[in-house]
């Protein structure tokens, strides 16, 4: 009886879980594991991080409060979230998907982790696996470093990955490279993700009509995807490759809307001629009355 | 010289008036100008004096929790306010932008986040909005959707042209804003506003404890002339045009862009509160929009190229700067489960 009953909830299971389209992890990026073991403090700082960013939809975990969507956002303390890997959980949080946002660009790789952390806090069984250290042909030792090169005429950005150990200057083949411009809340990619080549160059092409400042200064950035073989590898440069922007202030033009100073001039015209005329009507009569006083007094003296 | 002098001829001379020559002026000029000198450096004395000499003359002062103390009458200090630099800026705004926000209105689900961040922020009630989600259906057979509705923050702006008193202004980075302390009540501006995008302060504001207790410990601080947490605690406390904060009853209020959050490089409230990924907000100097919750940076022409962005009521020659994007490609179904207004 119990056994057919157990069947029943595992057919129903299945069942409910195949209604929402699978949401498949590609194999290489579900082995990813943490580079650090889950101690109380990334569990502590996950809880946070889970509360601003995760909770509004997911609700609290073990909880089931999640807000009612279709598809439903999963109790992420339940048994099937619990059952997922955890690079499973990092792909699918960095990634997104229809209305799960991406979290690549708002939560660094360390944060993702620390609410992972958190998550299997709720699950009593789960045995955490750590990286270890990942280890890659001649990038153990020395400094990595990303040099700029601009090219004016096609407007092209190279880069150059080398990397300085003992025994001297390298080329690094094969590393990934992304390339930002800086913007006043975020950094916008520029071009696609390129590999490095033998020579350890790069070429980005940079869009011919993107603003710089007013002098066409761009702000750029360019960082190693790969942050686990290669670190954390960013370089900053600046350079004079964006348009030129000088737009005039909004409120610069003559407009109704804009202050005494800056009022159309056929309203400061007409309100100008308006106040002199009607002055002029009024200190024309006091004139005519002054006149009208002293032909009054010289009347008098012309009487006696 | 003096010869020269003696010789000059004078306007008057000649018309039976005293003439009156240089040397003579020069003489009255110098008693005045002695006894004028004479008389200022004896009221300055005493005003000097005045002010070194210690006054133990007791005043009783209440203090911010009702309790009657006495004070020394000279350790009262005169407060000057910070208002009028806060204002100062809030009327310039930020040099060489241009915000512009662009919603999205595929992936808006009515999670109300961005009306809760705002009136958090704005110490607003809750039937107050500077943002709101309304659901739009244009004919019975055409779908339904949600269109967060803040103020568009127009390049010609109706509302503006028709305040009295100068209280509401546009600054140079687009944001329209009300300085509440110059506003009359006399709501011109919400009879212009083509899109209802303003309030009217019927009641006292709702503030939240956390500001009260601010008030408090100010208030405290400049009694005690603890320079240290005045300082901490004075740009919270101040009237704020760019937040609107403390609001007035009787006056007006509305969205701000939240001009505060973008002096300190931050998204608006509502932006980074939305769940959903709504919200793209930047400078269009930049040709660029962050999204305020994948934080992932577009450029603004080519997102509004490709997913065919409108403006509301363009006819109007408003010019806003708010642009929405169509509701299609939808991840999810419309659910209204929410009560009509005023039944909740």
């Amino acid at each position: 009886m119990l056994k057919r009953y157990f069947a029943a909830i595992t057919i129903l299971a299945t069942l409910s879980q195949a209604k929402a389209e699978e949401w498949v992890v590609p194999a290489d990026k579900a082995k990813k594991v943490s580079p650090f073991a889950f101690t109380p403090e990334s569990k502590k700082a996950g809880e946070a991080l889970y509360k601003a960013n995760c909770m509004s939809c997911h609700g609290m975990p073990g909880k089931n409060n999640a807000i009612p969507l279709v598809p439903p956002p999963p109790d992420l303390a339940g048994t099937v979230a619990q059952s997922l890997e955890d690079g499973e959980f990092f792909y699918k949080i960095t990634e997104g998907r229809g209305p799960m946002p991406s979290f690549k660009n708002s939560l660094s790789a360390n944060d993702i982790w620390n609410i992972i952390s958190y998550l299997r806090s709720f699950n009593d069984k789960y045995v955490q696996e750590v990286a270890r250290k990942i280890t890659r042909e001649g990038i153990t030792e020395g400094n990595i470093q990303i040099l700029f090169k601009l090219i004016k005429e096609n407007k092209q950005l190279q880069a150059e990955v080398m990397n300085t150990t003992a025994e001297g200057k390298k080329p690094i083949e094969g590393a990934a490279v992304k390339l930002f411009a800086k913007r006043y809340f975020g950094n916008l990619p520029i071009d696609e993700e390129r590999e490095t080549d033998a020579s350890g160059m790069v070429a980005f092409d940079f869009p011919k009509d993107l603003p710089g400042d007013s002098t066409g200064m761009v702000h750029l950035s360019a960082k190693l995807v790969d942050e686990d073989a290669f670190g954390e590898v960013k370089s900053d440069t600046v350079f004079a490759i964006g348009a030129p922007t000088c737009k005039p202030a909004l409120n610069e033009q003559r407009a109704m809307w804009n202050v005494v100073q800056k009022a159309p001039l056929w309203i400061l015209f007409t309100y100008t001629i308006g106040v002199l005329t009607i002055w002029g009507i009024i200190f024309y009569i006091l004139l005519q009355i002054r006149k009208i006083y002293i032909l009054g007094k010289n009347k008098e003296i012309l009487g006696e | 010289m003096s010869e020269l002098i003696n010789t000059t001829p004078t306007r008057d001379a000649g018309e039976g008036k005293q003439p009156v020559d240089r040397r003579d002026f020069l003489k009255k000029a110098g008693i005045v100008s002695a006894a004028g000198a004479v008389g200022a450096a004896a009221v300055y004395s005493g005003w000097n004096f005045q002010q070194k000499k210690p006054n133990h003359n007791m005043v009783t002062v209440r203090t911010p929790d009702n309790k009657l103390i006495e004070v020394p009458r000279d350790s009262i200090k005169t407060f000057k306010p910070i208002l009028s630099e806060l204002q100062k800026r809030g009327r310039e705004g930020l040099k060489g932008k241009r915000w512009v926000m662009v919603i999205d209105l595929a992936k808006c689900r009515n999670a109300r986040k961005c009306i809760q961040g705002c009136q958090t922020a704005h110490h607003l009630r809750p039937n107050q909005y500077h943002i709101n989600t309304l659901t739009m259906q244009a004919t019975e057979n055409t779908p339904a959707y949600f269109m967060p509705k803040p103020c568009q923050h127009c390049d010609n702006p109706p509302c503006v042209s028709v305040c009295p008193v100068n209280a509401t202004f546009k600054r140079q980075d687009g944001i329209v804003l009300i300085d509440n302390e110059r506003c009359i009540g006399c709501r011109f501006c919400m009879a212009a506003c083509p899109y209802s995008a303003r309030i009217f302060n019927w009641e006292e504001p709702l503030q939240d404890n956390g500001y009260q207790e601010k008030i408090v410990a100010y208030e405290k601080a400049l009694a005690a002339g603890d320079e240290a947490t005045i300082d901490k605690l004075k740009y919270e406390v101040e009237y704020n045009v760019e937040l609107n904060v403390p609001q007035k009853k009787g006056t007006v209020s509305k969205c701000l862009f939240s001009a505060d959050r973008l002096r300190e490089g931050k998204l608006p409230y509502c932006v980074s509160s939305c769940p959903n990924g709504v919200y793209w907000y930047g400078d269009q100097n930049e040709d660029s929009v962050t999204n305020g919750t994948t934080k992932e940076t577009t450029r603004l022409t080519t997102l509004l190229e490709e997913k065919g962005a409108f403006q509301l009521m363009p006819e109007l020659g408003t010019k806003p700067r708010v642009y929405y994007l169509p509701p299609k490609d939808r991840q999810f179904k419309f659910e209204d489960d929410r009560k009509p207004e005023g039944e909740a």
